[in-house]
């Protein structure tokens, strides 16, 4: 057998250093932040707006000539919307694409064992949509930030209810999902408290392609405000039903997948005078960022030839915030390891379209806050709190009859 | 509420039959355990809430558009099952499983990962002052009936539908008889790609339209074959509204979350009790 001649050998192995080397010039001049979200599968349609949010911070930040003179390289991963992918894929980013932060998630059970796996390998996470409280308050993770909790969608959604609408009854569904079922208990609470009484809570299994025994029971003995903690699909086949069986409730709450163009657009006037909850829409930007929020928007649409929602505005926040914090990093002159950007992001206050960001000491957002809406002739509304309110509230909504 | 509730169940149950028909026959005939049956409906419905989008037709007519198309596709189907080797029940099983992935990633990358409905065909009609009856639930229950009774009409006053119960009863022993097995697989494929294309609309109108969605129609075909009986078309009807009937009965005194379990409890307690499907009669001890 002929050997390789030593001058091919040595040739080969110049041109792999060389590469190797320039893959590591590469690896220190750029920045890599890590992100998962579920891109496929039943979340798939949030997972991908909250890219897209991901994506124009990213783009923004570049176009802007990065972050310190550094570009930011964003490596994007799907989780397929199932946990053990996700846990799988955050893992690959962490030790082999030795990415410097993750941003991204959709619902608790994807971002729950992400945030451990932060705590694990010391690895800042800015979760862009959770909710669930132990995730922050039980045990101390010093690397979990996320810019949502429940908090900040219980109170507006319960002073509504009480006192805006001052409905005497309510009936509480819910997906049988773990932030589903801690909004419904925290409603309940807050509801109860408040003196509502509530003679029908109930859970379901998402994916229910029938609700109407559940109407039956509304139209037996209806009460004033129905709010359904479930997703954008549930309410495609819920609200529908209501209006064609006529049940006689005087205001429909979907805290989730209700506040979206897409949603009015697919169910046309069967979605008129339906409440909602957003933190952000077009034109409906925390007091003082009118101008940034409209220069999102202006660039979201001509960029990504989409309309932007809630959901994308929130994996946008959440990846300015990630960026400002290592930005502040590196302006210290200070080592891009995960201790830093976490400590960064323990000081951060920053003025966005969606909110004011700063967190407490556990990473939750000090200032989050979701507005009621009411869809009134296909737009999204915002009702209240009075001091965000752009309309008055309708109530009780029109008769089933009339919007078939 | 009574007739209002047995009037949604009547229609929920005309759904799953609808959802269970074309499973039932291309398992029936030709033993392929299809779990890409729901993403074939869901592509269906895409395809009518195209049709209606595009073109503004009118959900009667993209009925026979869909069922010709996925007829058609049928055929595509059958080419692929054809190419499986032993032990071709589990194969299948395992081939129409990444062929539900495809087709799903597919849709993903035509259709977009939004939610999609295809709108209702107009205003319900009041019968009485508690009685409303919708005109999705008449479209379900009138075109179950219809696509139930054409069906057992075929398998039961045809020569065809004579060969196709032989198939389904005993493959060996009607390819002996002289049956031609492959065209019965042919056959199967299409009609059942036929009934595949009739529901995809009406899933689309009554539940909705996302490319990971096909999971549940599976679910639902795979439970209400199992508990009508393999090949049991009339069967297959009655076991739809009687399981339509208990799941709504639980959703209503026992509460919405536990539909599923009932039809989980009864699909398992099936399995164990009465595994030829619980409106199958027990086959004869064979005489010597």
């Amino acid at each position: 057998m002929r050997g390789v001649p030593a001058s091919r050998l040595a040739a080969v192995l110049v041109l792999l250093a060389v590469l190797c080397m320039g893959q590591s010039a590469a690896f220190a001049s750029e920045i890599r932040i890590g992100e998962i979200n579920p891109l496929t599968g039943k979340l798939a349609n949030h997972g991908q707006e909250i890219h897209l949010g991901i994506q124009a911070a990213v783009d923004e930040a570049n176009e802007a000539g990065g972050i310190e003179g550094r570009k930011v390289a964003l490596l994007t991963r799907d989780d397929q919307s199932r946990p053990e992918v996700a846990v799988s894929q955050a893992e690959d980013l962490i030790l082999r694409q030795k990415v410097a932060a993750l941003v991204g998630g959709y619902v608790d059970s994807l971002v729950g064992p992400l945030s451990q796996l932060a705590l694990r390998h010391e690895i800042p996470y800015v979760a862009s949509a959770s909710l669930q409280t132990h995730l922050t308050r039980e045990g101390n993770n010093p690397y979990f930030f996320r810019i949502s909790h429940l908090s900040g969608l219980v109170e507006p959604l319960c002073g509504f209810v009480t006192e805006a609408l001052q409905a005497r009854s309510a009936a509480l569904l819910h997906a049988a999902t773990p932030g589903a079922t801690e909004l419904s208990r925290e409603l309940f609470k807050c509801l109860k408290k408040a003196g509502a009484d509530l003679p029908l809570v109930e859970k379901f299994q998402p994916g229910t392609p029938d609700f109407s025994p559940f109407v039956l029971k509304l139209k037996a003995s209806p009460p004033d405000v129905l709010l359904v903690a479930g997703f954008f699909q549930d309410h495609l086949i819920l609200a529908r039903q209501i209006r064609e069986l006529g049940a006689p409730i005087k205001a429909y709450i979907g805290p989730w997948g209700v506040a979206y163009p897409s949603f009015v657009q697919e169910m046309g006037r069967a979605a008129e005078h339906l409440f909602g909850l957003s933190a952000w829409n077009p034109g409906m930007a925390v007091p003082g960022t009118e101008e940034a929020s409209d220069a999102f928007t202006e660039r979201f649409r001509r960029v990504y030839k989409k309309e932007p929602t809630t959901t994308v505005m929130h994996g946008y926040t959440s990846a300015r915030v990630l960026l400002h914090a290592v930005g502040r990093v590196l302006r210290e002159g200070r080592p891009l390891r995960g201790s830093e950007i976490a400590r960064a992001l323990r000081t951060i206050d920053l003025l966005l379209p969606m909110e004011r960001v700063a967190f407490d000491t556990k990473g939750d957002p000090l200032h989050y806050r979701q507005v009621v809406v009411q869809i009134q002739d296909g737009a999204l509304v915002p009702v209240y709190p009075p001091e965000r309110a752009q309309g008055t509230w309708i109530y009780p909504m029109a008769p089933a009859a009339s919007n078939p | 509420m009574w007739f209002q509730l047995l009037l949604n169940t009547l229609s929920l149950g005309s759904f799953y039959a609808l959802v269970a028909l074309g499973f039932s026959l291309i398992f029936g005939v030709t033993h392929t355990f299809n779990l890409a049956h729901g993403e074939l409906i869901v592509l269906s419905g895409y395809m009518a809430y195209g049709l209606s989008k595009a073109w503004q037709a009118p959900f009667a007519l993209t009925l026979p558009l869909c069922m010709a198309a996925m007829a058609c596709l049928g055929q595509v189907l059958l080419a692929l099952v054809r190419r499986i080797r032993e032990p071709f029940e589990l194969s299948s099983l395992v081939f129409t499983f990444g062929l539900a992935l495809v087709i799903q990633n597919a849709m993903l990358f035509l259709f977009t990962a939004d939610y999609r409905r295809i709108p209702a065909s107009g205003k319900p009609l009041r019968l009485t002052a508690d009685l409303i009856v919708t005109r999705n639930q008449l479209w379900l229950i009138g075109l179950s009936l219809a696509a139930t009774a054409l069906v057992y009409l075929m398998l039961r006053k045809t020569f065809l539908g004579m060969a196709l119960r032989a198939v389904i009863q005993e493959r060996e022993a009607a390819r002996l008889a002289g049956i031609r097995v492959e065209r019965m697989n042919r056959i199967a494929f299409a009609v059942g790609g036929a009934l595949i294309g009739l529901a995809g609309p009406l899933f689309g109108q009554n539940a909705y339209l996302h490319p990971a969605g096909g999971m549940e129609a599976t679910l639902i075909a795979v439970v209400i074959t199992l508990f009508a009986g393999t090949g049991r078309i009339r069967g297959l009807l009655a076991g739809a509204w009687l399981l339509a009937l208990l799941e709504s009965a639980a959703a209503l005194w026992l509460g919405s979350n536990w539909r599923e379990l009932v039809s989980a409890g009864i699909l398992i307690a099936l399995l164990m009790w009465k595994p030829e499907g619980l409106l199958a009669r027990k086959k004869p001890a064979p005489e010597l």
